[in-house]
């Protein structure tokens, strides 16, 4: 485990955060909660900057129309916090709050879990579902992109050595539109086998815009974008939804798992997509 | 290299090895009470306080806890003077093998500093990363209810040492 | 302040009465007097090691810091069955930090087993140090001990291993075809009583007992049914996994800090698995971090012993999570087959109970889990005509050992589900067909003497059963006349699902506890006994008796236990024995102190002995009108006159197992789109007899009910094609969390068993076996389903539904209603006859008697 690590960097700011890690000498690399397992096996690391202590990556804030939320909040915070409200505030919370056990969300970051995605990782597509967008540093100049970005390029790649992931940023939504998130999980702390977020809004009574985002079934978050065009414009219904879902379902590419068999999986994410948009849809109406 | 690091209120400069985790390190210090279950952060029993928040220190880098201040049950009371959550679980009978009872009271301890009037469903919320194979958990829900209760009535505080 | 002894005028010395020589065999009694009140027992007193504990005090193995430990790592076999054509350890050795490498040519080939048994133990001696084979993925392959455990790890690594691959036995239902490969085919390997074993053909134990004539009975009846379930493998899960101390002491004796329940059986066989004499050997238990049965077995002690006495250095050997999994001991899986005769009025007519017990690679308890599944459970219930059929076989998977239940859990399962059958059956309330075939107070069972472990059993009439109560009053806290049968028709459905159980306490006239008690001069006294503490408590249970007996309090009751050089003989904790075996020993220890006490104090007041009554650490003389205190007796008798040490030593065999009772409810609600099983609420009742201490009682029941539950709904080894289990940790191997609890209600039913200390029966095994058939019977309950396969995985569920929907459309009946509604009655004459002919090929083909 980390075999050629020889030294820590425990910056202050997110200017030295990024000052050590594009550090020429030494492989380095980003350490915030230190719970990624493949963070611990890979033996070429040579220095770990640690940014638990840059208090500004640490913080959840909302100005007028984004919640931002600093890389390096672990989500036991997103998961109690005051100040997330309405239906972006409340994706977010219901999904942080099952994520692990509270011992595991102490060390898992908002951004640590974008940074490093697995199938089981589970705020990726609650930001996707939410339109998330996602502002990096590289000392001082930063730059914003859509989440989609990141998952789509996957972070190390997107990154430059020496820029980080500082915020998330989560347009807050307002009356008119509803979230859920549910996962199928065999205990509360259990690695998802189906996670689905979706995000739905209304207006005048037809669903101006949805999104279905899906992980753990699949190899990585996905939106499943046929079934989202499906509904946007529509008058919302049961059989519509019901549809929709399996569309959704049908749409995605499910990796192998050896806790269930791909029809079983595959049966229950249509049956946990149909009841979340059933789920946002009332809520959107609320 | 060196760690410099604060357990239980004392200073301590230790020389670890880059690579070692909080947990080993800790033991080695001499806080028995930090056990290893698992080594990959799913039975709770490594759990310890790091700047008032409880992980699990058997994947966590002992280097990431440069400058913190880290609370073990050794800090939180002994038999002469025990914590409030320490009594509670001996008087409710939460106690059976203990080898989870050093986690659990961490997670417990970090409950009551944030939420002095936990329901029950806080307390199951709280601890739901102390596996415990022993108890079944439900004298330690009320162990923690009847903690919270106990530090209520007092008048001078008696939630031991941060 | 002491009164001055009263000197004794020298008397003449009476003729000597003729006295019948007193051997000094002792006799353990029957029965134990009940007193008028119990003044410790059955009182919730502290837990004396627990402040210990919470403040991080208390001791584990691995609490110990040791000068110049090494550390020990054994490389597993990559394989599941193999033989190593050549290994080749030397660029491991040269590796920087490598002190020794071991492998099977460097140590003592010695067969034995790692169960942890009375001797001669009812096991194969199938085991070695080291083997040129290998039987299990995971199986030990090198010894590895080096200065930290990453360099160990490393050496391991490094070391060449050329394996013939064999093929491999995965599926116990096959272990005994003619072209099964043999897994023990060594000369060597042999079993030490003369029990059935037969290696050659995969078969490591028969048992099988008859009373009536089951087909005679079948015929009685107006229902045969006939139902194969499939309990499955898991893992005890005890938070601290196996870990072992070794180091030689000043004297040159190798000591063992091992975590272990049999610290007496520990010495004895790592004695003979080093071939060095047991006086050379002390084990020592601190505290351990729970067991379950995992550690009812020697498993890493020869190990350690090895390389402390071949390094000189003292060794720790810890298992990680993973291999705590796959190479430490599990539940024995099984394939239950119960067929089963009932007529329309409820009475039970015949059951026949044909198991294949799968015992892994090795045979470790194999004959005892299975003799048990019979022993547990069919005395129950009521029938004229019994048969009991299992055999044990050995498969290339993990080992199976021993795991609270011990085979109870495994047939009540199989038992308690078929129940439920036949009184749907009939149209009778499952309930009211327990309660009238029950055995009751004063009822025996043929099965109580028909099966033993490893021999005969002992014939016994229930002296105490409180399983009535038990029932009745867990009806009321799950609410069952209200909600039984009323699943609701939407996506979730509700039901209620309950069973009966029974266990045993001790094995008897097998196993012994000895406890050696002395005095100290401020009234208090050291209690020395080898039973051992898991965390069950029995520290303070057994000195709770103690000081019951002698008349002072617990605190007063210095508790030691569990040192082969310090304490005396117990056979360890297994078999639900502590509390009534050991409990027994120390009753008839601590009467002999409490004589000493009363002699002293006799002549401290110059009154007679049967004047002395004793009262919470102080000696009454006639009339209360003098006294003196515990310590000025230990005083009198250390310094002042006729000095001796107050102390006695007390042995005890059990001559019964009273069964505890115990009867569990549970509520589901099903998701009938996803298969979702969700427990609302659990109930168990427990009758353990007198509880010694209820709050350790009702802890021990809280956490046997969990570990049922998770047992029931998510615990599974998952294995590949090639016998590898995928889920080797806790991130996949799943036991529950407080997230996760239903709403769990327990209570005592107390009883008094006259043949256990004050009463006392057992307590910790009993509440295990209660999920699996309860929450399988809810399930029925709910959606309509009979799943024959735990764990009762959605997608189980799920895959069941969708049968039955589809067969209710075939058929053309209607969709499953709630059980209560009667089934068609089957014809006598019909089809299960000719299964019941097949059924016997399957389990035992053909059936061999034991070979002498």
């Amino acid at each position: 485990m980390l075999k050629k690590l020889t030294q820590f960097y425990h910056p202050k700011t997110i200017e030295e955060a990024c000052l050590f890690l594009g550090n020429k000498e030494q492989k380095t690399a980003i350490i915030a909660g230190g719970t990624s397992e493949a963070l611990r096996q890979d033996n070429s690391i040579e220095a770990l900057v640690d940014i638990s202590q840059v208090k500004e990556l640490a913080y959840i804030n909302k100005d007028t129309a984004f919640f931002r939320i600093g890389a390096g909040t672990p989500v036991q915070d997103i998961y109690k916090s005051a100040a997330l409200t309405g239906p972006s505030g409340n994706l977010l919370k219901t999904a942080a709050g099952k994520i692990g056990s509270t011992l595991l969300r102490n060390s898992i970051t908002a951004g640590g879990n974008l940074a490093a995605i697995f199938p089981w990782s589970d705020m990726p597509l609650v930001y996707m579902a939410l339109d998330a967008e996602i502002v990096c540093r590289k000392g001082k100049p930063k730059r914003t992109v859509p989440v989609q970005t990141i998952i789509d390029q996957k972070a190390p790649q997107f990154l430059d050595k020496a820029e980080i992931i500082a915020e998330i940023a989560i347009p807050c939504y307002g009356k008119g539109t509803g979230t859920s998130f549910a996962k199928l999980v065999k205990t509360a702390n259990d690695y998802s086998m189906a996670t689905v977020a979706t995000r739905l809004s209304i207006k005048n009574g037809l669903i101006e815009q949805v999104r279905i985002a899906i992980n753990a079934i699949t190899a990585s978050p996905v939106r499943c974008l046929e079934a989202e065009k499906m509904l946007t414009g529509q008058k919302p219904g049961a059989e519509l939804l019901a549809a929709a879902a399996k569309k959704a379902a049908d749409s995605l590419t499910i990796r192998k798992d050896f806790r269930a068999s791909r029809e079983y999986r595959k049966e229950v994410c249509e049956v946990m997509i149909r009841r979340a948009l059933g789920e946002a849809l009332e809520k959107a109406g609320k | 290299m060196k760690l410099n690091t604060k357990i239980n209120g004392k200073a301590f400069c230790l020389e670890i090895q880059p690579n070692a985790t909080l947990m080993d390190v800790l033991r080695q210090a001499g806080m028995k009470s930090v056990k290893f279950g698992c080594g990959e952060g799913s039975c709770g029993s490594c759990a310890v306080m790091i700047d008032g928040r409880p992980r699990n220190s058997c994947i966590t880098l002992a280097g990431c806890a440069e400058g913190a201040e880290i609370l073990t049950v050794e800090g939180m009371g002994n038999p002469e003077n025990p914590h409030v959550l320490q009594k509670a679980f001996v008087d409710t009978g939460s106690t059976q093998c203990g080898y989870c009872n050093p986690g659990s009271l961490i997670a417990a301890k970090a409950l009551l500093d944030k939420n002095p009037n936990p329901t029950a469903e806080d307390v199951k919320d709280a601890l739901d990363g102390n596996l415990c194979r022993c108890t079944g958990y439900v004298k330690r829900i009320d162990a923690v209810l009847q903690a919270a209760a106990e530090s209520k009535k007092t008048t001078k505080s008696t939630r031991g040492k941060k | 302040m002491a009164k001055t002894a009263k000197k004794e005028t020298p008397k003449k010395a009476a003729p000597a009465a003729k006295v019948a020589a007193v051997s000094p065999i002792p006799e353990s009694p029957l029965f134990f007097e009940k007193p008028e009140k119990f003044n410790q027992v059955n009182h919730s007193l502290t837990k004396i090691d627990s402040m210990g504990l919470v403040c991080g005090q208390q001791k584990y193995v691995a609490d110990i810091d040791l000068p110049n430990l090494l550390h020990i790592k054994v490389l597993g076999s990559p394989h599941a069955h193999a033989v190593i054509k050549s290994i080749d350890v030397e660029d491991a050795r040269k590796m920087p930090g490598v002190v020794a490498v071991f492998t099977y040519k460097d140590v003592p080939r010695i067969p034995r087993t790692t169960a942890g048994q009375g001797f001669p133990e009812p096991s194969p001696y199938d085991t070695y140090l080291l083997d040129s084979k290998v039987r299990f993925v995971g199986d030990r392959v090198a010894i590895v001990a080096a200065e930290t455990p990453e360099a160990a790890s490393e050496a391991c690594t490094k070391i060449k291993v050329q394996y013939q691959v064999l093929k491999a036995v995965l599926d116990p239902e096959k272990a005994r075809d003619k072209d099964a490969p043999i897994i023990h085919d060594e000369k060597d390997c042999r079993v030490p009583i003369p029990i059935f074993y037969d290696p050659k053909h995969n078969h490591c134990s028969h048992v099988e007992t008859a009373v009536g004539d089951v087909k005679k009975g079948f015929k009685q009846a107006d229902v045969v049914l006939e139902k194969t379930y499939y309990p499955h493998y898991a893992q005890h899960c005890p938070i601290e996994p196996h870990i072992c101390i070794g180091y030689l002491d000043e004297n040159d004796r190798l000591v063992l800090r091992t975590s272990t329940q049999v610290p007496f059986h520990a010495r004895r066989i790592t004695a003979q698995t080093l071939g060095i004499p047991v006086k050379k050997i002390r084990v020592i238990k601190p505290r351990i971090g729970g067991g379950f049965g995992t550690k009812q077995e020697v498993l890493l002690e020869d190990v350690c012993g090895l390389v402390a006495l071949k390094t000189r250095r003292p060794c720790v050997w810890a298992l990680t999570r993973a291999e705590e999994f796959m190479a430490a001991r599990t539940r024995h899986p099984m394939v239950v087959t119960i067929q089963s005769g009932v007529k329309k009025n409820g009475t039970i007519t015949a059951i026949s109970m044909r198991i294949i017990s799968n015992t892994g690679a090795y045979g470790s308890h194999g004959l005892t889990v299975l003799s048990n599944c019979g022993s547990k459970v069919l005395p129950l219930y009521r029938a004229d005509n019994i048969e009991f059929i299992g055999d044990t076989v050995y498969t290339n998977l993990p080992v199976g050992g021993a795991y609270r239940g011990y085979g109870a859990t495994q047939a009540a399962f199989a038992m308690e589900c078929q129940m439920d059958e036949m009184a749907e059956a009939i149209g009778m309330d499952p309930i009211k067909f327990r309660q009238m075939n029950h055995i009751k107070e004063g009822e025996s069972s043929p099965i109580f003497k028909a099966l033993g472990e490893g021999r005969e059993g002992v014939d016994m009439a229930i002296g105490s059963c409180g399983l009535s109560k038990c029932i009745t009053e867990g009806m009321k806290h799950i609410d069952w006349a209200k909600k039984y049968g009323k699943p609701g028709n939407g996506t979730k459905r509700r039901g209620l699902g309950m069973c009966c159980l029974m266990q045993g306490s001790s094995i008897p006239e097998i196993d012994m506890g000895a406890v050696f008690i002395k005095m100290n001069e401020d009234g208090s006294f050291n209690m020395l006994l080898g039973a051992t503490d898991l965390g069950t408590g029995s520290d303070t249970v057994l000195g709770q008796i103690a000081a019951e007996t002698i008349g002072c309090k617990l605190t007063d009751m210095l508790v030691y236990s569990s040192d082969t050089d310090m304490t005396p003989f117990d056979v360890g904790a297994y078999a639900s024995s502590t509390t009534y075996l050991t409990g027994g020993a120390v009753i008839n220890c601590a009467k002999k102190v409490r004589e000493q006490i009363v002699a002293v104090a006799a002549s401290i007041m110059g009154e007679k002995s049967e004047d002395i009554s004793i009262d919470d650490g102080i000696c009454y003389g006639k009339g209360r009108k003098n006294k003196v205190t515990f310590g000025q007796v230990c005083n009198y008798a250390m310094y002042e006159h006729k000095q001796f040490q107050i102390g006695a030593i007390g042995s005890h065999i059990s001559h019964a197992s009273p069964p505890p009772f115990s009867a569990h409810f549970a509520e589901v609600e099903v998701d009938t789109e996803t298969g979702e099983v969700k427990l609302l609420k659990y109930v168990a009742g427990v009758d353990c007899g007198t509880a010694i201490n209820p709050q350790l009682a009702d802890g021990q029941t809280q956490g046997a009910c969990m570990n049922g539950i998770s047992f029931a709904l998510t615990e599974e080894y998952i294995f590949d094609e090639n016998g590898r289990m995928l889920n080797p940790n806790f991130g996949n191997y799943k036991i529950w969390s407080t997230k996760d609890m239903p709403e769990l209600v327990t209570f005592l039913v107390p009883t008094y068993e006259k043949t256990g200390p004050y009463g006392a029966k057992s307590v910790s095994e009993i509440s295990i076996n209660g999920a699996l058939p309860a929450i399988g019977n809810a399930i029925k309950n709910a959606v309509g389903i009979r799943l024959t396969r735990p764990p009762y995985t959605a997608e189980k569920v799920l895959t069941a539904m969708k049968e039955l929907n589809k067969s209710a459309k075939v058929t053309g009946k209607a969709a499953p209603k709630a059980a209560s509604a009667a089934k068609a009655v089957k014809a006598k004459a019909e089809k299960p006859a000719v299964k019941a002919a097949k059924a016997p090929a399957k389990s035992a083909a053909p059936v061999k008697k034991a070979k002498k």
